[in-house]
């Protein structure tokens, strides 16, 4: 269940790094057609596919900008694979050529918690969030952190008592 | 003489208002249902993944078998509570009532507390 949610995690984080037209990560275009297709993949969720041809399309790489979309979604991919070694790998890369990447950063920060390196996690999340603060993902990063750091078990109670109504929110006859 | 009839009617108004306060007396009377059942709703996933608590009031009316009807939300500080609560209601039970009682007219609420403690980390 938290690998299947874990997955979906990563096939959204690929996603994005494969599908944001506005930053030079975006592989989608004609120019690289083994990226986009390996971006497509893992879109889908085709982690073993999506890696292989980014790896394939990385070769062949005409520039930065192709080879910066393709460290960051071999990240996503690795961590899908559940190869946290090869996924660091790239995404250190990633962030290195270009310390706005907050997907990479995102990424990381994954893999930073599930090596229970928490402290480097939330430094990833600061950092991903200093660059794009609106990020929903970020969200979902933040929670698997506030999970571990700090789980929470659900308590309900009851109260029968009318003391919690408002004045002039009493319980009324409605038989009129 | 038209003082008379004016003070005769007085009279019927405040025996009539005194009828009706009667009317909600008795009501209130077997308004102290005895829960036979308590059903506690489901934390909602979403909330507690999200973190976040409330509170929400649901009044209801029981009838003679102890059911709970005409269950609706009267307060509730987050919509995703609204539904679970209302459930919990409606599955819940209070003791029947005898015969000759009367169901009350004033409906009954209950207030439900979803809060999220903190438990023993997991890493």
């Amino acid at each position: 269940m938290r690998g299947r949610r874990f997955a979906a995690l990563c096939t959204l984080l690929a996603m994005s790094a494969a599908t944001a037209s506005e930053t030079p990560r975006t592989v989608i275009g004609p120019t690289n057609v083994d990226l986009a297709d390996g971006a497509a993949a893992l879109l889908a969720g085709d982690a073993e596919e999506g890696v292989r041809l980014t790896l394939r399309g990385l070769k062949r790489a005409a520039g930065d900008r192709d080879r910066h979309a393709a460290w960051s979604n071999l990240c996503a991919g690795y961590l899908m694979l559940g190869r946290p070694d090869d996924a660091l790998s790239y995404c250190n890369r990633a962030i290195d050529a270009n310390t706005g990447n907050w997907r990479a950063y995102s990424n990381r920060a994954i893999l930073h918690i599930q090596a229970a390196r928490y402290e480097e996690a939330e430094a990833d999340i600061r950092r991903a969030e200093a660059t794009n603060p609106r990020a929903r993902k970020l969200g979902e990063v933040k929670r698997m952190l506030l999970d571990k750091t700090n789980p929470v078990v659900p308590s309900i109670s009851v109260d029968d008592g009318r003391g919690d109504l408002p004045a002039g929110d009493e319980p009324v006859d409605d038989s009129s | 003489m038209k003082r008379r009839a004016v003070s005769c009617g007085l009279l019927l108004l405040a025996c009539a208002a005194f009828a009706t306060e009667d009317a909600v007396t008795f009501v209130d009377r077997n308004l102290k249902r005895t829960p036979v059942n308590t059903v506690f709703p489901e934390y909602p996933r979403k909330a507690w993944r999200d973190r976040v608590e409330g509170d929400v009031v649901v009044c209801f009316h029981i009838d003679q078998s102890g059911k709970p009807v005409g269950v609706r939300v009267r307060q509730s500080s987050h919509r995703v509570f609204e539904r679970p609560a209302v459930r919990a209601v409606r599955r819940s039970r209070y003791l029947p009532l005898a015969a000759d009682e009367q169901p009350s007219a004033v409906k009954s609420c209950r207030t439900f507390r979803f809060r999220l403690e903190p438990a023993e980390p997991t890493g």
